[in-house]
């Protein structure tokens, strides 16, 4: 939506650095949006996101130094700790653990992303064996000390590690997620040190592999990270911007430069976390605390899953295969997207992706010298989008290509026709959609038809009422910044920060002083850590939870806990009805055990809902009458297709219909009916029960 | 002519797909809702689809020794149960002589799928149970001589009919268990979990209507069995022979072998044991059920992961197992070890086999583990409670075997899981067990020597606290349990050695059940196989072996042609040259 009138400062804006396009999002004062895309710049993301400020700039016309001088909150999505990840491009980490134990971390555990591939090799251990040195001193399971602490031997591996040139160290021993006294001792004697990952402060859970691997992560993306966004941060600031930036980590919530120099490992799912505060302001427009968000890109669809107004955040997270403990939002990534591949097998099956054509050599009809027929080409055959330039002018669509891609290598082979082909690779990704979906929610008990789907990303409008009628929802969400869902949700982010400690109690005859005196040094840390970010009052919001499990199992549930009071028989009611949802069944009167406190620290941000804008007067009319091939049962139909600048508040019509957006195409299937709801989003409503 | 010719194609995709991840939501369900650690940490059951015909249709979840073998518990309850299956019934069984079981502590659930009164599938779930009683505690006794031995047999049975869990049933098993609670846990989350497949196989049914389900159902079998033939297609015709030695019957040493002959004629297969040791006096002979499985396991593995997991890809394979041998055991010998040994040794004949077929493929062996379970009583005197443990000494893991391209893992649960066990953390067994571990770190020159070499192994030390019971099942220890591939060796066996707190030492036996006092249990977990000539090792990765001492100096010379410079840090291009040219 590009506005023609100016901004109204104060205003914020939200940089997501994607694999493809910089997106920008700006909100002014009155909660007018508007929405600006450059290219990404992989070797140096900083590039990219001073092209997408050059550009609102320019076409906002008014300086740089205005742009920034005005606004009041920068938020910053980032792939640059993925991508030092992804690209092996982090420092020389030396790691020292307890003596004994110096293998865990290439272990892992054993565990493989697929047994049957067993030819598959471990990713590469980011410390070799040589760089992972052994301490002496032992803890036992309740943190007593077994054997000191051998200061001597730190001295003598930080003699191998500077001899072979170690950027980073990481500190994991045994048991320290209980007592952390000898990892901090360590840490004082290393004084001075620039660049120290302490497991027991990064990562404090029970289970030292995964621990030590999100000790050595950090260790190894820090330098690189930490050093990208404190320039970044510099350079804004140079250039106008009056507070530091503020960054999505993966908890969904943002903290500033300072804070997350420490850990930098939080920022794995920097972009794709920011979906949590796009749900909010979702959630508040579509009047429904239940929703499933479906972003669809190129390569990859996220889906997150808000339920009760809450959106779930683990400790679990594999990124390149390698394992984190670290505060994420519970998001389920699948291999389907606009440039997936469709392809028949030599036994005659159609399989559509996992695999993608990527940026190079992309869909079939880019031109680009792709051969493989991709989602991309089925929407070119089925008339879905528009041959010529596309994104921006960046590829020329070519719907010759898609059909020569479809017709050779799945239409032939399958011996049907090109468009049933087409249909049949949408109608084979969209299951791969429906089962992401219900992956995130039946697993955790939760029924979708009770959900709003939220079709989001590039791609995510074309499949959202599919996907919601085979769900059994009874409409689908769909943004009008969908293509731009992650730097919008940014600008409704809070502040947050995550603290953990194990603890192993039984909740019925735990004293309630002793669990209060324990949550102590957390919600310590967390006041203090919103204070430095300049909240306090009712604006610092700081929640205990426990962890929780019936006596012998290995996973537990989060249960809140009401502000100061503590009182079992309320903590049990909780548990056993989440553990009903999730699991389908309780344990009257099993012993309950505590495995851990949590502390979550927020920092409410003043938001209000963004203005809507003027109903339309005038009756929208189509820019084109376009042949599109709708679904089995109707073939080929005369569709109008909407620029969505026209579409206002008020506008609501029949499909079959196609709206081209700026950031995206939202497709309406002949029984659905969309409309503009008063927050300026299409709804569209499902109709008939046909898959 | 095939069934595939008369179905939408798009809409076969789509069934094979609905299959599978209906077998993987129930394995979700088991997986979150289970009591036992073995499930949530090991993932030792498996989710499986059946059409009416008590036929395999989908497995895509679960550990792999039990891939193919499901559909023999749904025709014996077929066979039982006649006439006599209804909606609202649920069946469980084990007996791997009467009712379709592979052993004993694999207990099936299966919940018939009725849409409009008829019957058009079955939703299963195959799960490791805690304790099923029998002469040790933790369903493995290791001096088993008859299946009597070794827990509670249950034909087939229903257990819930009509909707009605019979109560009868449910506390007799609940008597002839050690960890009721545990059990009764894990028994629901397996109802739990067919519920949910069932439900959802229902709705494809409905979906793809009465008359067409199943075509469509065997239309996905017959791609199974086209993507399979190409798999043998691809081996030239002829006979080929391989075998792994047996050498103990779980008491004494024998000198005997599972034998194999792979027969390959254009697109059919022949597995033939003919010549195998017969049944003997232990605990590791195989059923039918776990036999077809593991066969299955070392065909699919040694080919193509993504081969489809239902019996369409055996229709091809013909397997001849002689009764009376250890692959086929007659009642009423004991058998609770099979899927882990001989399971093992039937992959490695297998694959040996295969070796020399398919030579290109070629997989070196992996070891075999040496951990047996220390089970004990915890907890005395806090609060007058007192609860049973059962530990499986993971963290002694062994190494496994290399292909071309990757050295083997230096330590992974068994081949029969294909490294799909996860192995524990010691923290994590330090807060569950009375146990102190003192090391678990990778062997140095027990990787089997290759240009791609085995895994290393590990050392391994652990204290135990309390009295306790030690069921030992270590294959991997003393002899060599693995090859190499491709003129790569194997690698180094496994040894263990038990120091008691109140003196004196002991070397356990490879199989047997005994009780001690406190202790430490100090071993060496056996190296995997290498593949390739170890002279043709890239240099760089014997530098990096060297450098992380997992191979010493002296072997980097001897074995791998590979000298170091004086600082130990790079190679000596000239003398590796000259090592590598003798």
């Amino acid at each position: 939506m590009v506005m023609q009138i100016q901004p109204a400062a104060p205003w914020r804006i939200g940089v997501d650095v994607g694999g493809t396009f910089t997106d920008m999002v700006l909100r002014d004062q009155s909660g007018a949006l508007w929405v600006f895309k450059a290219p990404s710049v992989p070797a140096d993301p900083s590039q990219g996101v001073m092209s997408v400020l050059a550009r609102a700039a320019d076409q906002l016309s008014i300086a740089l130094s205005d742009l920034l001088g005005n606004c009041a909150l920068f938020f910053h999505g980032s792939t640059v700790a993925t991508n030092t990840i992804l690209e092996k491009k982090g420092a020389k980490v030396g790691l020292l653990t307890t003596t004994g134990f110096r293998d865990s971390l290439e272990v892992r555990r054993g565990i493989r992303e697929n047994m049957w591939d067993h030819r598959a090799p471990f990713p590469d251990v980011l410390v070799p064996r040589y760089l992972r040195q052994p301490v002496s001193g032992r803890l036992d399971k309740d943190g007593i000390e077994l054997a000191p602490l051998a200061l001597r031997d730190v001295d003598t591996a930080m003699e191998i590690f500077a001899d072979e040139g170690v950027e980073a160290i990481a500190l994991a021993l045994i048991n320290s997620y209980g007592n952390p006294t000898h990892e901090d001792a360590i840490a004082e004697h290393l004084n001075g040190h620039p660049w120290l990952s302490l497991s027991s402060r990064i990562a404090p859970i029970m289970g030292e592999y995964e621990r030590t691997s999100t000790a050595v992560v950090n260790a190894y993306i820090a330098p690189k990270v930490v050093g990208y966004l404190r320039d970044l941060d510099s350079h804004l600031r140079d250039n106008g911007l009056a507070r530091p930036i503020l960054l999505l980590q993966s908890n969904g919530g943002a903290v500033s430069v300072e804070q997350v120099s420490e850990r930098p490992v939080n920022l794995v799912l920097s972009g794709p976390a920011a979906g949590v505060g796009a749900l909010g302001l979702y959630s508040r427009a579509a009047g429904t605390d239940n929703l499933i968000a479906m972003e669809i890109g190129g390569t990859s669809c996220d889906v997150t899953l808000m339920g009760e107004g809450l959106v779930g955040v683990t400790d679990e997270l594999i990124i390149d295969g390698y394992h984190l403990a670290t505060p994420s939002v519970e998001i389920h990534t699948v291999g389907a997207g606009g440039g997936t591949i469709a392809h028949v097998d030599e036994a005659g099956l159609l399989h559509v992706g996992p695999q993608g054509a990527g940026a190079m050599p992309g869909p079939a009809c880019y031109g680009q010298g792709g051969e493989q027929p991709t989602v991309t080409d089925a929407y070119m055959v089925l008339g879905r989008l528009r041959p010529g330039p596309y994104a921006g002018g960046s590829v020329i669509l070519d719907d010759n290509l898609a059909c020569l891609a479809i017709e050779n290598k799945i239409a032939k082979p399958l011996g049907i026709p090109v468009e049933e082909a087409a249909a049949g690779i949408i109608r084979l990704l969209e299951q791969n959609l429906l089962h992401a979906v219900e992956h995130i929610s039946i697993q955790r008990g939760h029924d979708p038809r009770r959900f709003t789907l939220v079709a989001a990303g590039g791609a995510g409008p074309m499949h959202g009422a599919s996907v919601a009628r085979s769900l059994g929802c009874s409409q689908a969400y769909v943004p009008r910044q969908a293509g731009a869902f992650c730097a919008l949700g940014m600008l409704h982010t809070d502040i947050r920060q995550d603290y953990l400690q194990v603890h192993f109690d039984n909740l019925d005859t735990v004293d309630g002083g002793t669990l209060q005196q324990a949550f102590e040094p957390l919600a310590e840390r967390a006041q203090a850590a919103l204070a430095a970010e300049g909240f306090s009052g009712d604006k610092a919001m700081v929640q205990r939870e426990l962890d929780l499990r019936y006596r012998g199992q290995l996973w537990s549930i989060r249960v809140a806990l009401a502000a100061d009071t503590f009182d079992p028989a309320a903590v049990r009611i909780a548990f056993d009805a989440d553990h009903q949802r999730q699991y389908g069944h309780t344990q009257p009167g099993g012993t309950i055990e505590i495995t851990a406190l949590r502390v979550t620290a927020r920092g409410l941000m003043d938001v209000s809902d963004p203005l809507p804008p003027a109903p339309s007067v005038k009756r929208s009319e189509p820019m084109a009458l376009r042949q599109v091939y709708t679904d089995s049962s109707h073939g080929w139909q005369e569709t109008p297709v909407f620029a969505g600048a026209d579409l206002r508040p008020g506008f609501s019509q029949d499909g079959p219909m196609l709206v081209e957006e700026l950031t995206t195409t939202v497709f309406v299937g002949p029984k659905d009916r969309l409309s503009v709801d008063a927050a300026d989003n299409f709804m569209i409503e499902i109709g008939g029960a046909e898959s | 002519m095939s069934t595939q010719d008369n179905l939408d194609p798009i809409v076969l995709a789509l069934v094979q797909n609905r299959l599978d991840h209906i077998s993987r939501q129930m394995g979700w369900v088991m997986t979150r809702t289970a009591r036992s650690p073995i499930f949530s940490q090991s993932h030792d059951f498996s989710c499986f689809i059946a059409d009416p015909d008590g036929t395999l249709v989908s497995q895509a979840d679960g550990i792999p020794i039990h891939t193919g073998g499901g559909g023999f518990a749904v025709r014996a309850l077929l066979r039982d149960f006649a006439g006599d299956i209804n909606d609202g019934d649920v069946f469980l069984l084990n007996d791997p002589y009467t009712a379709g079981g592979n052993h004993l502590p694999d207990w099936v659930i299966a919940r018939p799928v009725f849409v409009g009164g008829e019957l058009v599938a079955f939703a299963c779930n195959r799960a490791h149970q805690a304790d099923i009683g029998g002469g040790a505690a933790g369903t493995y006794n290791s001096e088993a001589r008859e299946i009597f031995h070794e827990g509670i047999r249950l034909p087939v049975m229903k257990l819930i009919a009509g909707g009605e869990t019979r109560q009868d049933i449910w506390r007799l098993v609940m008597i002839n268990t050690r960890t009721a609670e545990a059990l009764d846990g894990d028994l629901r989350a397996m109802i739990g979990s067919t519920k949910i497949g069932a439900d959802r196989i229902a709705a494809l049914v409905d979906e793809l209507g009465m008359d067409q389900y199943r075509n469509y159902f065997e239309g996905i079998l017959e791609h199974a069995d086209r993507s399979f033939r190409r798999c043998v297609a691809a081996m030239p015709d002829g006979d080929y022979h391989g075998e792994e030695a047996i050498d103990n019957d779980c008491f004494e040493p024998i000198d005997d072998a599972i034998r194999v002959r792979l027969g390959v004629k254009g697109e059919a297969l022949e597995v033939d044991f003919t010549g195998t040791a017969p049944q003997v006096k232990g605990f590791k002979n195989s059923s039918v059920a776990n036999t077809w499985s593991a066969v299955y396991m070392a065909l699919a593995s040694y080919f193509d992961p993504d081969l489809p997991r239902n019996e369409g890809t055996f229709r091809t394979v013909a397997i001849t197992a002689p009764e009376g041998t250890i692959i086929n055991a007659r009642p009423p010998a004991a058998m609770t070890m099979n899927t882990v040994f001989v399971a093992h040794e039937i992959v490695h004949a297998i694959w040996k086999t295969l070796n020399q077929a398919l030579p290109e493929r070629s997989c070196a062996g992996w070891a075999k583990a040496i951990h047996g379970t220390t089970s004990g009583r915890l907890g005395s005197g806090q609060e007058g409670e007192e609860s049973p443990f059962v530990m499986y000494q993971w963290n002694s893991a062994p190494g496994g075997g290399a292909v071309e391209g990757r050295d083997g893992f230096n330590q992974i649960g068994h081949l029969i899981a294909l490294g799909g066990l996860v192995l524990p953390n010691v923290e994590t067994y330090e807060q569950l067990y009375p146990v102190l571990f003192k090391r678990q770190e990778f062997r140095t020159d027990a990787a089997g020597p290759g240009a791609y070499r085995g895994g290393t192994g590990a050392d391994f030390e652990v204290e135990v606290k309390v009295d306790a019971e030690y069921a030992f099942r270590g294959e991997g220890l003393y002899n060599t349990s693995c090859f190499g591939a491709s003129g790569g060796a194997a690698g180094q066996p496994g040894d263990m050695e038990l120091t008691f707190a109140h003196g004196g030492r002991e070397t356990p036996p490879k199989y047997a059940v005994r009780h001690f006092g406190p202790l430490a249990m100090c071993a060496s977990s056996p190296g995997g196989g290498g593949w390739g000539d170890p002279k043709q090792r890239d240099p760089e990765r014997v530098l990096r072996d060297i450098r992380d001492g997992v191979v010493s100096q002296q072997a980097g010379e001897e074995i791998y042609g590979v000298k170091l410079s004086g600082n130990g840090k790079s190679i000596d291009e000239a003398a590796t040259a000259k090592l590598r040219a003798s």
